[in-house]
């Protein structure tokens, strides 16, 4: 009974936690294909494209990505040649220095990303000054000054991957290439980093991603080179748009489909690992890709991925949402003019049936014509301004339970929906259409 | 000693490559680590002349926190003291709110979890990191608007007659603050829990000790240092987050980062920028540090 509580309540944390994690992204991804101007899902009015085609008009978000890239390389290549020497120098140090040596090349992954670009620019412009060069020097450059900043922490990220990987290295290994004549650099190329690799290229992939999302030491360092994170940051901060979305649905894409295709690869290579132990025939047999398949969920979830953006792709090109947003656009002013127009009917079908009493009534009694000719002149003056119905009509007694109803809406019918706005513009393309 | 050091050093790694290690690490230690604060420290010690020459040395920079501007109404500057008191409160309060959100994910993947479940929990935590923290409070944003989903919900379940201001209330800040570090607060403490020997959660449910104790006394004391490490980083990150103020902030509430942003770009006053920057960074160090002396955590543990 307790041991039923605590999982229950275990899913449910579990569900409460992910939702709160995840539960913003997938809304805002979804919001990116939502026609509304506001990034919104519940009023949902249609699917479409658009704002992808104007988040890729937008030169601002272009030459952000453009500079970010650079950015994105140059922090790659600093930051993981100083943590490759900041992890083999904390391996040789002198003990007694670790500790200190230690908290000084982990302290700019705790320090304030405001703080470290605050001391980059402050720094900088200050060498500049007593190098005596000008304002366009390339120490006050912003491309420069932003890779300078993030490189100072990214590097310790780069060094804490890097030494997890040294501490398997297997020092005889260089004595060996040593004693068998080797000098020290090629004992590096040739065996040090090939043993690296691995995680060299985790850590470049790692410097690149927080290169790219990096706001608060980049904000202050950017200079004339925006990157997309200040693009985006200026955005968001003045006004909200869908194409932000549809940004953000791209960046979510190709990070699940990054995370995918890493685990699929780690899967496969574990499998591979597991079959040689196997016989010949089990691993070179002829059946070896479905059993990948079967036994690697993510390269399932991999080739299902590709397969939807190939689809919607494929549908992008056909899908047409000007139709779409003219028929959305059209049924917001129908549903605003739908009311008017069905009391306009409803007024104008009373006004028949009360014309044809009049006329029976009339044809019954002939000799009573005096009496109603101004009956038929008072209707025919309703049918102009209509503002009070036949509320005076002398037959209209016996509908008198509806009327209430047409004094109120009676304002906006009587000219049905000429004057309205709305209705102008997509009376004529909707009967085109 | 130092020189019998740099011999070995020279004789393990060989003088082309003993010396481009030495050059590099010196350059990102001494270049960008340490000289770039003290240069800061230095600014703010000194009177800003908008020229950009060296003025003299003045302490104004930080009588100006405490006192506000000479000649002001009030004795003290209450406006920037209590921004600067807020941040670092409601810093504290997220790092505690973190700390209760993500403990028991951090148990479950590290010693309930196995095999696919894990594999999938993890790239599940994994893939919102790598979003752009831009985005990540954008989507916030539209969550928590006027027009937004938790509104409609609350409307719609007749909780709310009107839709309630969130971002007014700060309520969007503090779950944007809590939302963009939860994985820092996750991945050092799932990676220290992971490392405990199921063995002793196992003796400790056969000696009969209920499910509490046992995170009372044998997982909370060894996770420790991976709990203090999330902490600090939850902590620092917090404090010093400028993205999700700016973007999540009520307009009438203001973080510390934002001041020292606007002293630098609007304000344009270098100086008092980097005055503050210092108080910043000096008072989440020295809070850090009271709360491992209070909870008697080594530095070395951090950050592993």
């Amino acid at each position: 009974m307790n041991n039923l509580f605590l999982r229950v309540s275990i899913w449910v944390y579990l569900g409460i936690f992910f939702a709160y994690l995840l539960g913003p992204l997938v809304i805002m991804a979804i919001t990116a294909f939502n026609s509304n101007g506001f990034p919104s899902v519940s009023p949902w009015e249609c699917f479409t494209y658009a704002w992808f085609s104007e988040l890729f008009q937008d030169e601002r978000i272009l030459n952000g990505i453009k500079n970010s890239i650079i950015v994105g390389i140059g922090t790659v290549i600093m930051s993981v040649t100083m943590g490759l020497a900041g992890a083999l120098i904390l391996t040789q140090v002198w003990p007694k220095l670790r500790a200190t040596y230690y908290t000084i090349v982990i302290a700019p992954i705790l320090v304030p990303g405001v703080v470290l670009g605050i001391s980059t620019v402050v720094f900088w412009q200050r060498v500049n000054n007593w190098l005596g060069l000008g304002p366009d020097s390339i120490l006050a450059d912003g491309l420069f000054l932003t890779i300078i900043g993030q490189s100072t922490f990214i590097a310790s990220y780069c060094m804490l991957v890097l030494v997890a990987r040294l501490q398997r290295y297997d020092l005889t290994l260089n004595e060996a290439a040593l004693d068998l004549g080797a000098t020290h650099t090629q004992a590096f190329r040739k065996i040090l980093l090939p043993f690296m690799m691995p995680a060299l290229a985790t850590s470049a992939v790692l410097a690149f991603l927080a290169s790219f999302e990096n706001y608060n030491t980049t904000t202050f360092t950017f200079g004339d080179y925006p990157t997309l994170t200040i693009e985006l940051a200026q955005k968001v901060r003045y006004g909200i748009s869908p194409a932000i979305s549809a940004l953000a649905f791209i960046i979510i894409v190709l990070t699940v489909f990054g995370a995918l295709t890493n685990e699929a690869l780690k899967r496969r290579k574990e499998l591979q690992a597991a079959a040689s132990g196997d016989t010949v025939k089990k691993v070179d047999g002829g059946f070896r890709l479905p059993a990948i398949l079967s036994r690697n969920p993510a390269m399932i979830a991999l080739i299902a991925l590709v397969a939807v953006i190939g689809l919607s792709t494929v549908n992008a090109m056909s899908h047409n949402p000007a139709q779409c947003i003219a028929d959305v656009k059209e049924e917001r002013d129908m549903q605003r003019t739908l009311e008017a127009e069905a009391n306009l009917r409803a007024l104008a079908e009373r006004r028949a049936a009360a014309a044809a009493a009049r006329a029976a009534e009339a044809a019954a009694n002939g000799e009573a014509t005096e009496e109603t000719a101004p009956a038929t002149g008072g209707s025919s003056q309703t049918g102009g301004t209509g503002a009070f119905g036949n509320v005076f009509a002398p037959t209209n007694l016996d509908g008198a339970e509806e009327e209430p109803e047409a004094p109120e809406e009676a304002p906006a019918s009587p000219f049905g929906s000429v004057f309205d706005p709305g209705n102008l513009s997509t009376a004529e393309p909707s009967g085109g259409n | 000693m130092k020189n019998g050091f740099l011999k070995n050093f020279y004789q393990h790694n060989g003088k082309v490559m003993g010396t481009a290690l030495l050059v590099i690490i010196s350059f990102w230690i001494g270049v960008l680590i340490i000289l770039p604060q003290l240069s800061m420290l230095d600014y703010s010690l000194r009177e800003y002349l908008p020229s950009g020459e060296v003025g003299d040395y003045t302490l104004k920079n930080y009588r100006h926190l405490i006192y506000g501007a000479e000649g002001a109404s009030d004795p003290y500057n209450y406006v920037d003291l209590k921004v600067f008191m807020r941040t670092i409160i409601a810093a504290i309060c997220v790092t505690i709110f973190n700390l209760i959100l993500c403990y028991p994910i951090a148990f479950f993947l590290g010693q309930v979890a196995k095999g696919m479940k894990l594999r999938v929990f993890a790239l599940l935590l994994i893939i919102p990191y790598w979003i752009n923290e831009i985005l990540r409070a954008f989507a916030l944003k539209i969550i928590f608007g006027a027009t937004g989903m938790i509104n409609a919900v609350l409307i719609g379940m007749g909780i709310l007659d009107e839709p309630f201001d969130f971002i007014r209330a700060d309520i969007a800040l503090y779950a944007g603050l809590g939302y963009a570090y939860i994985l820092l607060m996750v991945f050092p403490m799932y990676n220290v829990i992971e490392s405990l020997d199921g063995n002793q959660i196992e003796a400790a449910r056969d000696l009969g000790a209920p499910w509490w104790r046992i995170h009372a006394r044998i997982v909370i004391p060894y996770a420790k240092p991976g709990i203090s490490s999330g902490a600090t980083m939850v902590f620092m990150l917090s404090a010093g987050a400028l993205a999700a103020p700016q973007i999540l902030g009520g307009p009438s509430s203001l973080w510390f980062t934002q001041i020292i942003y606007q002293w630098f770009n609007d304000g344009g006053n270098w100086s008092q920028g980097a005055a503050y920057a210092i108080v910043l960074l000096t008072s989440c160090i020295i809070i850090v540090l009271a709360f491992m002396k209070l909870f008697k955590v080594n530095m070395g543990d951090i950050g592993k």
